[in-house]
């Protein structure tokens, strides 16, 4: 598998995934306009590497690395065609490989250059990843940290990405929410009052980005998940400083710490729902040091109005926990698409074991650790629909609701900030909408039956594929 | 220097196009914290023609939304 960006580009580039351009854009808003036309071309879109942008002469951009299901299949080691139900269930499967393997390295390539005396806003080619961002943001970044009060136990250390607001030489404002890992950090060290200690990881093996951003339970290793999924040891290098552990291949590293018990205007910022979350008072961070490779590559992200690359990026890292936790308890639960604005709204396959059950799965949808806060609306379909098939879905809704019984909606939950639906933000609302089939000892629908599957067309959609592969090969 | 977000006079330079071009600089607000490069579309660079929505004149920093508040110092 990929141990850091440049081999997973590498790969890109073999498999006609990756696209250089070359001619002088402006840093607004060529960059991301460009980002945006990238993950527009849909499933089989590329990652772009931006390579001459006006005032930033000589650094590279890379965009989109995630942007497609193609490139995701490609992380994971599988043909670029690959279907996302297939990539879901080979994630399920590797998911329980975990803890995998790491390791320490000395002289990483992630601190072949060294700088005590920077200014971020130059080295860095930023820019304005929305119009009416209040600033220029890393979106793509990995914080480290660890818990303050168990600074040694290294599967506390968290990995995740928050946004990052670039405002001066050496001040990064980040928002961290009550419910993220690294918010347990902070508080513990602000109660302390001390200075917490962060490493800013920029462009790491695209496995890591996934895990990362993906909600695994606080003393779960974003690095052992990483090893676990790769199938290969995660190769880690100890910060200038001894304090936190790094990848070993990243193109950039910020070492620095959060001021404590400080707190500065940050915002607004286009966020993952596709709206501006607000200007809000957030945490700062002073960088010490950048180490960095030479001839470094700036990674960062697109997120809008969906889809971008951020909605690959967290779409299969949102499912499987959840379809993992489900399936402790509920083994009927067959797949989980958690797809969309990192998991408001989710489609659940299941068989139900007796009359309601699909309104027990959704209850437990709403109460795992992800779903508590982000789980809204909760769509419940029979084990025969792929959730993954929209066509399929609207299918079941249309033809198996029944309004009174099976729309519910509980009024008062937790919420999601960030959700332009949240009012006041962190209080929302669960909508279940059951369209699985009534089962004993409820009542039947009327007595109709679904039309059945074909099982045979599989080979025959196949036989069908190639001969017009061919065709439009001519 | 004014911001063009909040119109105070706490702005300043806090960086140039690092390959000596002059092609830009960037601008920063000390006190709303907002920043902007001076080669922006030019609608966003006029406060005449910026989206009301996102100015923040006569806004009272210290009321806005805290996901994280301080927390007490333990004892």
């Amino acid at each position: 598998m990929f141990k850091d960006l440049r081999q997973f580009l590498e790969k890109l580039e073999q498999e006609g995934q990756l696209v250089h351009y070359t001619d002088e854009v402006m840093p607004e808003p060529d960059i991301r306009a460009i980002s945006r036309a990238s993950a527009d071309i849909g499933p089989t879109g590329p990652a772009v590497l931006i390579e001459n942008v006006k005032g930033y002469k000589g650094k590279k951009i890379a965009v989109n690395v995630h942007g497609s299901w193609a490139n995701h299949a490609l992380m994971l080691g599988m043909p670029k065609t690959t279907s996302l139900k297939e990539q879901f269930f080979e994630l399920a499967r590797r998911w329980d490989s975990y803890p995998g393997e790491v390791r320490w390295v000395d002289d990483p390539a992630c601190q072949e250059v060294i700088l005590d005396d920077f200014n971020l806003l130059e080295l860095l080619p930023v820019y304005k990843v929305n119009e009416n961002d209040g600033g220029f943001y890393l979106s793509k970044a990995s914080v480290v940290s660890k818990d303050p009060d168990d600074p040694d136990n290294f599967d506390k250390q968290n990995v995740g990405i928050y946004r990052l607001q670039v405002q001066d030489a050496n001040t990064i404002a980040m928002q961290g929410l009550p419910f993220h890992d690294i918010a347990i950090h902070m508080r513990k060290a602000e109660e302390r009052g001390e200075a917490l200690p962060v490493a800013i990881c920029l462009g790491v093996d695209p496995m890591l980005s996934f895990m990362a951003s993906t909600p695994i339970a606080y003393d779960q290793s974003e690095y052992k998940y990483t090893a676990a999924i790769n199938g290969v040891p995660m190769e880690l290098a100890k910060t200038t400083d001894g304090k936190l552990d790094v990848p070993a291949g990243a193109e950039y590293v910020l070492e620095g710490e959060i001021v404590p018990r400080v707190r500065v205007c940050e915002g607004p910022f286009g966020e993952f729902p596709g709206s501006y979350s607000g200007a809000r008072k957030q945490v700062i961070i002073k960088i010490h040091r950048v180490t960095h490779r030479r001839d470094p590559i700036f990674e960062n992200l697109y997120l809008g109005r969906p889809w971008t690359e951020i909605d690959t990026l967290l779409g299969l890292n949102t499912c499987i926990p959840i379809h993992k936790q489900l399936r402790e308890t509920m083994p009927e639960v067959k797949a989980v698409n958690a797809l969309y604005q990192h998991g408001l709204t989710v489609i659940i396959a299941m068989e139900s074991r007796l009359g309601g059950y699909a309104k027990s799965v959704a209850f437990r949808a709403a109460s795992t650790p992800h779903g508590i806060s982000y789980v809204k609306n909760i769509i419940l379909v029979d084990a025969d629909v792929d959730p993954f098939n929209l066509v399929q879905v609207m299918w079941a809704m249309s033809t198996r609701i029944r309004g009174p019984q099976d729309v519910i909606v509980v009024p008062s939950t937790p919420g999601m900030p960030l959700d332009p639906g949240s009012e006041p933000p962190g209080m929302g609302c669960k909508v279940i909408i059951d369209c699985t089939t009534p089962v004993a000892p409820e009542p039947k629908m009327r007595d109709v039956k679904m039309v059945e599957l074909i099982p045979e067309s599989a080979a025959f959609q196949k036989i069908l594929s190639d001969m017009h592969q061919k065709i439009a090969a001519r | 220097m004014k911001c063009i977000r909040c119109l105070e006079g706490e702005a300043s330079v806090v960086a140039k196009a690092p390959d000596g071009s002059g092609a830009w600089e960037i601008y920063k607000c000390a006190r709303c914290n907002y920043g902007w490069r001076n080669t922006e579309p030019a609608k966003m660079l006029d406060p005449a023609t910026r989206d009301p929505f996102f100015q923040m004149v006569n806004v009272d920093l210290d009321k806005l939304l805290t996901p994280c508040p301080i927390p007490p110092l333990r004892k």
